[in-house]
């Protein structure tokens, strides 16, 4: 059941029609953006249900059981609860800055799905510098953590804002060059080609010895960074920082930074899948299904780590980062590079 | 000059609290920070004052013993106790055997529940929050049992001037021993979420040193005391109760940061559980409450009596003139002193080590502000 | 060291200056002369049979007719403990700060400050500290003081 088949055919039937292309352009784009908002909005519902199930299961309860089946319509009813909230702006804050930041936090969590290969077919566009793109789009969230933090005019949040900043910025390096030297040997950016060239289990990069595992593991490090997940999660420590930057916000604006942090969640395990885990590819199953399987799996390591470790404090955080992480991921780049000028493991 | 020159920092002051989630009830640490580095720390305390001790000048001797249960309400048992003895001390009163056992397993089934909340408490500081709900699972069990004994799950006002208030139901005894058969297991079950969990090593171990001239000085004591090295605990040096009569260890570390206090914490956790095996396989019959006149007037004296609590040395200062009332209970708790030397500890480290320190210490501010 | 024998001890180590009181059923009692009392803090904290290294408490104490401070000390070392307590006067009282002695004391004395309203020479941060900080009702611990009625505080 390839879902690529049935927007070909709604796509077709649009043609059919006999409108003019730039129409039928216009009509399949916006079908495409509220497709995955749809589908990204559901998720995020879905990913917070599953992060209250999974850690309460963790910690030896049950989580919410009272509102539907093992309580699905929890996280439904929070939403609408969220939205009824009176928003509250403080009377110091910068207007403006406040206002855009978390609709900022929103946008460059949902832009990344441009390039996301969801299936066989099943992407919006296929750029050629896609993975660039995702990698310059995900920045984009840390502008927006900066300007809560200072746009709140509050103490706690200008420090949670000043420390996603350094967060983000120092984990982001060791991604990039982790990301790099897979893109070495797809020897192209785009998502498909990364995918395409992962066609059977072997060939996956996660199991590109020896270069593979590390760069994998690098690359779920920073990705819990990137989305400021315990053991990272110091920008809103709410034991020393009560909720950091988003420590002023309420009612939907809270909802936005909420539903971005779990969107950030999937995106990263979603480009771990399409780097590591050979994307779509798979037997038996439609494409998409091995897609999201394979996504929800690491999004599953993510909450785990989430509710076992305790938080690392800053000055540990960079030490880890500059002085481990950075130096490894430029060992492994040279070795997936030794790798494939020598031809060995080429399989 | 360049413009990079032109710019100037200034110290930048974070009220932490009262309201905050972690400074353990309602303490004020107005800090002085340059970035994340804390410059100087000042405690601001007296948010939970009930003025515990003038309302015991107007209580009788019975009264005061559930207004001790508000003291520190983490382990009432030990408020109890602390108060009954000094009593007791000014009386010269004898205590049924029976009666003797049953205090010791509450005070020490009390002591444990206290150690699981800080257990939970900690980790919950420091990050982790699984191990909290771990921690409060067999602190269920023992609330249990002293709900079964007292009716009551927080404030017990169980142990009593001369004895306690009743005797043991018929089930505590299995139940107590059920509970202990599996305890050993949940402490190894703890230790395995932290005790060698990299981050939780790393954020403690050099974090908050407290060197033992110092520690002595400020009046610290308990477990922050004996995390310094100094083998002091008054259940051996100055025994009360019948602590004399019980084989335990008394753990010591040797570096005094908030690692030490935490595995510190963890040990005598299972020394008391092994306190209240012994106790329960010695426990006698008889009676339970030696025979107190209903108005009772202990003789006229003062005393200053102190018991090791989970927290350090818990100590009731009761003058009595003779009549019915006392003229003066002061209480003095583990905590205050452990608060007071939180400054001198926590200058030049990050916000975030505040927050393990004030953790390790186990600080809870009702025994502060009284 | 035992009892008697520390009674003994003491007393011959201050003649004059320290006198033994008769109340507490256990540890001894002294009583120090008022501006004996940091004196008397350095040389038992200095002292090696001593070495009461170790403050246990602060009391302030307001009998109706005299108002007393009583320090619990403690050896941490050689496992003593006694108490003693000096007698400030009634009018303006005033006692000598120990904080040279036991750090730990700081907190205690502001206390003693704050509740009996009895002057520390030498305490380097007398504020509020159990009261709000606008407290202006008197030393509350004092048994002569009157609880006021409960009255809403203006708004500032």
């Amino acid at each position: 059941m390839e879902l690529a088949g049935i927007f070909k055919y709604f796509y077709e039937l649009l043609v059919s029609t006999g409108l003019p292309q730039v129409w039928v352009d216009i009509i399949a784009m916006v079908a495409a953006a509220v497709i995955i908002f749809g589908f990204l909005a559901v998720c995020a519902l879905f990913l917070v249900w599953w992060e209250r199930k999974v850690s309460a299961h963790i910690q030896q309860r049950f989580g919410p059981m009272r509102t539907g089946w093992h309580g699905w319509r929890q996280t439904i009813a929070d939403a609408i609860k969220l939205i009824q909230k009176e928003d509250i702006t403080p009377m110091t804050a910068d207007r403006a800055v406040f206002y855009w930041a978390p609709i900022m936090c929103f946008v460059a969590a949902f832009a990344v799905y441009v390039v996301m290969p969801f299936g066989d077919g099943l992407i919006v566009s296929d750029l050629n510098v896609g993975i660039l793109y995702v990698v310059a789009i995900t920045s984009f969230t840390i502008i927006s953590l900066l300007m809560a933090g200072w746009g709140s005019n509050n103490k706690y949040a200008l420090l949670g804002g000043m420390r996603s900043a350094a967060q983000v910025v120092s984990y982001e390096i060791p991604m990039v060059v982790t990301i790099c030297s897979v893109v070495l040997f797809v020897g192209s950016l785009s998502m498909v080609d990364i995918v395409q060239s992962q066609a059977q289990i072997y060939q996956w990069y996660i199991f590109r010895l020896p270069f593979g595992p590390i760069a994998f593991i690098i690359y779920i490090i920073t990705g819990t960074a990137e989305t400021n997940r315990t053991p990272f999660d110091l920008p809103e420590a709410e034991q020393e920082l009560v909720a950091g930057f988003n420590v002023e916000y309420s009612g939907m604006k809270f909802a936005m930074f909420f539903l971005a942090e779990f969107v950030n969640m999937f995106t990263v395990s979603a480009i771990g899948t399409t780097l590591f885990l050979g994307g779509w590819q798979g037997p038996f199953l439609p494409s998409w299904m091995w897609f999201l399987g394979k996504t929800l799996v690491l999004v599953f390591i993510l909450m785990w780590f989430r509710w076992t470790y305790p938080r690392l404090r800053v000055d540990q955080l960079m030490e880890f980062s500059w002085k481990f992480l950075l130096p490894l991921s430029f060992a492994n780049l040279i070795l997936a590079g030794l790798m494939k000028y020598s031809g060995w493991f080429n399989w | 000059m360049s413009e990079i020159d032109k710019l100037q920092t200034e110290e930048f002051v974070l009220n932490m609290g009262p309201h905050h989630p972690s400074t353990h009830g309602v303490c004020r640490f107005v800090l002085k920070m340059e970035g994340e580095v804390i410059k100087d720390v000042e405690p601001v305390v007296g948010y939970l004052h009930r003025a515990l001790e003038k309302i015991c000048e107007n209580r009788t001797y019975a009264q005061i013993i559930p207004v001790t249960d508000r003291f520190e309400y983490c382990t009432s048992m030990s408020c109890n106790m602390a108060f009954a003895l000094a009593v007791e001390k000014l009386a010269a009163m004898e205590i049924p055997e029976r009666a003797q056992y049953l205090r010791i397993i509450m005070l020490e089934l009390n002591r444990i529940a206290s150690h699981l909340i800080w257990f939970g408490t900690t980790a919950l500081d420091l990050g982790a929050i699984t191990p909290f709900l771990y921690g409060f699972r067999e602190r269920e069990f023992i609330l249990d049992l002293f709900e079964m004994t007292c009716g009551q799950r927080l404030t017990y006002n169980y142990i009593r001037v001369g004895g306690v208030a009743r005797d043991i139901p018929t089930q505590f005894v299995p139940k107590c021993r059920e509970f202990l058969n599996i305890f050993d297991a949940c402490v190894d079950d703890y230790e395995r979420l932290l005790t060698e969990n990299v981050i939780f090593v790393v954020r403690n171990k050099n974090v908050g040193v407290l060197p033992p001239e110092k520690a002595i000085a400020w009046g610290v004591s308990g477990p922050a005391l004996r995390a310094s090295g100094v083998k002091h605990d008054l259940r051996r040096d100055d025994p009360y109760c019948i602590y004399d009569r019980f084989d335990f260890e008394i753990p010591t570390c040797q570096n005094g940061d908030c690692y030490d206090r935490y595995i510190i914490r963890i040990k005598e956790m299972r020394e008391s559980a092994k306190i209240v095996r012994q106790a329960l396989d010695k426990l006698p019959e008889g009676e339970t409450r030696a025979k107190v006149k209903m108005v009772f007037k202990p003789p006229a004296g003062e005393v200053y009596s102190r018991i090791e609590n989970s927290r350090g040395e818990m100590g009731m200062y009761v003058i009595s003139d003779g009549s019915t009332k006392p003229v003066r209970v002061k209480m003095r708790g583990g905590s205050y002193n452990q608060l007071q030397v939180i400054p001198e500890i926590t200058r030049g480290h990050k916000i975030a080590d505040l927050v393990a320190i004030m953790a390790s210490m186990d600080v809870i501010m009702p025994e502060v502000d009284r | 060291m035992d009892r008697e024998q520390l009674i003994k001890y003491i007393q011959d180590k201050f003649p004059g200056k320290v006198t033994l009181l008769d109340c507490g059923r256990v540890e001894p009692f002294f009583k120090v002369e008022l501006g004996f009392l940091k004196e008397f803090c350095q040389a038992i904290r200095d002292d090696t049979t001593l070495g009461m290294d170790y403050l246990c408490n602060i009391a302030g104490v307001d009998s109706g007719e005299h108002y007393e401070v009583v320090y619990s000390v403690a050896s941490v070392k050689n496992k003593i403990r006694f108490d003693f307590k000096i007698f400030p006067e009634r009018e303006n009282p005033a006692i000598d700060s120990v904080i040279d002695v036991w750090p730990g004391a700081n907190w205690y004395e502001r206390e003693v400050w704050e509740l009996y309203g009895i002057n520390i020479t030498g305490h380097p941060s007398l504020k509020r500290f159990l009261l709000p900080d606008d407290w202006n009702q008197g030393h509350p611990m004092r048994k002569n003081w009157d609880a006021p009625d409960f009255v809403r505080m203006p708004e500032n």
